[in-house]
């Protein structure tokens, strides 16, 4: 599992921190009450914030976002929330662009982060941050309020704040925010005199705002940890194992030594320890760093070293497979995750039973960004540049790596081309602070493609059979059977739990050498696949409508309790809503012409809710064309609803892609197909022409909005090409069966 | 002999012990040009996407000899300055295209291409010519952007 949560201690006594820069600006810290229930999964879980903020004289206002970018637009989303209750004009407002990680340890000598909540994964920043991210703006606006006050010699009460100014509306006069940080930064602001502001005054959020960092994307800026230079930083590839747990035998030193710019060799042994999920896993390979003056050396020095292997594991992921289907097949007791009412005597009185098997192979990640990560570890303190999605457990590695103290780590967060869950993993990190305490230099790891998804951490591949019973054209019972590569279904708790009272989930333990970790909704894919195909294949087989037969199941719509880790209630009324929103927009009953049809889908992915509608055509050669799409979320009060259409637009396209393409093969412990020439991967030419968003205002509080939209991709596919064409598709990658 | 080529409106000259280094890699290492992205090292992704003559070039596989004599154009090169983006940042900009942003300057040089050659190109036309991978799946909103932009460049004087 992941590390425990970090609870460090903290001083009450010092609500507001603030100081005053050589530079005349005003920087505050501020450590909030604790948030009682943090999602322990989620590293590095923290109860204080810290508002990095600097107000300078001219009244602009540079922010820091609690958690790094990549792609999920925290950037953008952290800094909205901050700059709306502390009222500043977004205009002003700028992000600084690297953030230093700021860690604390705590009475159990755990690791943590010294103001926040700055792990980015579950879909839960937003969640972690909400509240921490108000109090703060919330706080700082208060100090500003205090110090115009005492100026003008009257009553913070009776003051206002907008767009960067501190108003008197009965004097008709006003400070800016500039003016006052200063002098702001000593006064007193109590808890109860901070007030959250109601939505309606909301001036920021909830309005479409773009990428802060825009304007440097399209100018091809240096954002990226791939792209920083640190100074004489010796540039490292590795050449890894090239199959599951393989050892080194032997390589051609003199070869590679020969090779101008080639510095060093250097040994790593492979490393096996606990890994989500699944237990102990290979969480490093072996392998043998070529250390070069330039990049293109070291890659040179990697082609001559002729490396031969030993030992290595001979998984093969297609037999893997079909084993799954032999045990979900047989009569083999398998492990109860979930066994609720009475399945078996559900299914004895049943009026109709379906039975059906559904496919997943391995996901990769394929972070467009490769790895790479620059570590200087020196005697009395390191220096580590990398994105990474959590970041605390980079500054523990070196601690575990070269036995510093893991405060005396700087890590400096960069942006991150794409995470995915990959990374969260700690591979690269481990080669590049191994290479540099070793050669007491700074080193520079950057990974190939191929090495990318050779060592990937893969979704895992799933073979799951569902039965369902039906009588008096209601779902009276439903079993999911299933087997996968590693670990567990994270959704078995979610729908059809609940709506069905007689619900089983089971599952054959698997042990293998293939790599499975967090990626982009674990295992959700999977689950709407099954699911929200075999909903189709009931309505079809009763003669009802998809839509309406979804809208009826989910009655009567309430909210009910889980135990999951990342949501402690599900609504099956909010889901209807987004099945009918989607729909709407799809024109659902405008009849399409032959061969074109329209498939339905939803899935509820840690907190939020996602639906979505697509339109396929399928010819009789099987030739498939993906058209357009339409989508609703519930992600309860939207900050930006223009990034969360984003994401449902992205996200959307990242499950199609999976569903089609996205296949991983092992085969003799190796992956198969470790570039773009043999993985394939959606292009502009096969996604949907358009995709229309609702998103619906439920008047919760915000969740996650990166994984959500994923899920239901699969099946919807599955279900509009049956619409399109009467074929049933239960296996995944898709474009196996049709062409694309 | 040095291979000599223009590099973003500026003559470069590349040691000839380098003819075998892809473009990219000079890009990236030589000149600290880090616009251009290494995405998959085998002319797929289009990360590493610049432009030759007006034409987009995978320049992961361009040999640096073959560099020679042409006229190259990388993202950093694209605008003439701060104050004058080139129509199709401008319309990634106003569309807000980007997720994580990696693989964006190899889009919009590709769209750039694109616009060069079919100023107000068809679905069918941008299909054929945007080949590079988002793997943040942001193809709708590029589809978008590159249809702003044709419309800007109706409209505006580059």
């Amino acid at each position: 599992m992941r590390p425990p949560a970090t609870a460090p201690h903290l001083d009450r006594r010092s609500f507001l921190k603030a100081s005053v820069s050589a530079a005349g600006a005003l920087l505050i810290s501020i450590p909030l009450p604790p948030r009682s229930s943090l999602a322990a999964r989620t590293a590095g879980a923290s109860p204080s914030w810290c508002v990095y903020l600097t107000l300078h004289p001219d009244n602009s206002a540079e922010l820091m976002s609690p958690v790094m970018e990549m792609g999920q637009f925290m950037r953008t989303t952290g800094p909205m929330i901050l700059a709306d209750e502390m009222d500043l004009d977004w205009a002003l407002v700028t992000v600084t662009r690297d953030e230093p990680v700021r860690m604390i340890r705590n009475d159990k000598g755990e690791v943590g982060y010294e103001y926040g909540q700055s792990a980015a994964g579950g879909s839960q920043t937003v969640r972690n941050n909400w509240d921490y991210m108000r109090r703060a703006g919330a706080t700082v606006r208060r100090m500003l309020m205090e110090e115009a006050a005492a100026r003008w010699q009257v009553s913070a009460d009776t003051l206002t704040t907008r767009d960067s100014f501190v108003i008197d509306p009965n004097r008709d006069r006003r400070l800016s925010y500039g003016e006052l940080a200063g002098k702001a930064a000593s006064r007193q602001v109590q808890p109860e005199q901070v007030k959250l502001k109601q939505r309606a005054d909301y001036r920021i959020m909830g309005k479409d705002a773009g990428v802060v960092d825009v304007r440097d994307i399209v100018m091809g800026r240096p954002l990226f940890a791939i792209d920083e230079d640190y100074p004489s930083a010796l540039q490292a590839v590795i050449e890894r194992a090239p199959a599951l747990n393989a050892e080194i035998a032997g390589y051609n030193k003199d070869a590679v030594l020969a090779i101008p710019g080639v510095r060093h060799i250097i040994e790593l042994p492979r490393k096996v320890e606990d890994h989500w999920p699944g237990g102990d896993a290979q969480v490093l390979a072996a392998g043998i760093a070529v250390l070069a003056d330039s990049m293109w050396a070291a890659m040179q020095g990697r082609k001559a070293l002729q490396a031969q292997w030993k030992n290595a594991a001979t998984d093969d992921s297609n037999q893997q497979i079909q084993e799954f289907h032999r045990l979900v097949a047989g009569n083999g007791v398998a492990d109860k995750l979930v066994d609720d009412g009475d399945v078996d005597a559900a299914f004895a009185t049943a009026d109709l039973v379906l039975d059906h098997t559904y496919e997943k192979p391995l996901f990769a990640h394929a972070c467009m960004e490769p790895h790479n990560c620059i570590a200087d570890v020196r005697r009395d303190g390191a220096t580590i540049i990398v994105g990474h999605q959590v970041p605390h457990t980079v500054a523990r590695e070196v601690e575990l790596i070269a036995g510093l103290d893991a405060l005396k780590v700087k890590v400096i967060s960069k942006r991150m081309g794409g995470g995915f869950g990959r990374r969260g993993e700690l591979d690269f990190i481990r080669e590049a602070v191994t290479l540099s305490h070793r050669i007491k230099a700074p080193v520079k790891v950057t990974w190939t493609r191929e090495d990318e998804i050779q060592r990937d951490f893969f979704d895992a591949a799933a073979v799951m059979r569902v039965r369902a019973a039906v009588k008096d054209k209601r779902i009276t019972a439903w079993q999911h059977r299933q087997a996968q590569t590693r670990g567990r279904p994270e959704a078995s708790d979610y729908f059809p739990a609940k709506v069905v009272s007689n619900y089983r989930v089971e599952q054959f333990p698997s042990t293998s050498n293939i790599l499975v970790g967090p990626w982009r909704a674990p295992t959700m894919l999977q689950w709407a696949f099954a699911t929200e195909s075999m909903l189709d294949e009931l309505a079809h087989a009763t003669g009802q409508d998809p839509l309406a037969f979804r809208l009826q199941w989910l009655q009567p719509y309430q909210e009910y309790s889980i135990n999951n880790w990342a949501a402690k209630s599900i609504h099956s009324g909010r889901m209807a809503k987004c099945y009918e929103a989607a729909a709407r927009l799809a024109d659902w009953n405008r009849p399409r012409p032959k061969g074109t049809g329209l498939g339905i889908a939803g899935h509820f992915t840690f907190g939020t809710y996602a639906a979505c509608v697509l339109e396929v055509s399928v010819s009789d050669t099987d030739e498939l064309k993906i058209l357009r799409a339409w989508g609703a979320i519930d992600c309860g009060f939207a900050i930006n609803p223009n990034h969360i259409r984003s994401q449902m637009e992205g996200g959307f396209v990242d499950g199609l892609n999976a569903a089609l393409f996205n296949d991983v093969r092992v085969s003799e412990g190796r992956v198969v197909n470790d570039n773009f020439n043999t993985l394939r991967w959606m292009r502009l030419r096969e996604a949907p022409m358009s995709i229309e968003v609702e998103i619906i205002d439920s008047g919760y509080d915000p969740t996650g909005v990166g994984e959500p939209p994923l899920a239901p991709a699969g099946a919807a596919l599955a279900n509009a090409i049956f619409a399109a064409c009467g074929k049933r598709v239960r296996r995944m990658p898709i474009a196996d069966t049709f062409k694309i | 002999m040095p291979i000599e080529f223009t590099l973003n409106r500026q003559p470069v000259a590349a040691p000839d012990d380098k003819a075998d280094m892809p473009l990219l890699w000079f890009l990236r290492e030589d000149l600290r040009l880090k616009g251009t992205k290494f995405g998959c090292g085998i002319g797929q992704c289009g990360a590493c996407t610049v432009l030759a003559n007006a034409s987009t070039v995978r320049s992961c596989v361009m040999r640096l000899a073959d560099a020679k004599g042409l006229s190259i154009v990388t993202i950093e090169g694209l605008a003439r300055d701060e104050q004058h983006l080139h129509p199709v940042q401008q319309a990634w900009i106003e569309t807000d295209v980007a997720q994580c942003g990696y693989c964006q300057g190899g889009q919009i040089l590709s769209a750039v291409a694109l616009l060069e050659r079919t100023p107000n190109p068809s679905d069918a036309d941008i299909d054929a010519a945007m080949s590079n991978i988002c793997r943040c799946g942001s193809y709708v909103r590029i589809r978008k952007a590159v249809k702003a932009a044709a419309l800007r460049s109706k409209t505006t004087q580059l």
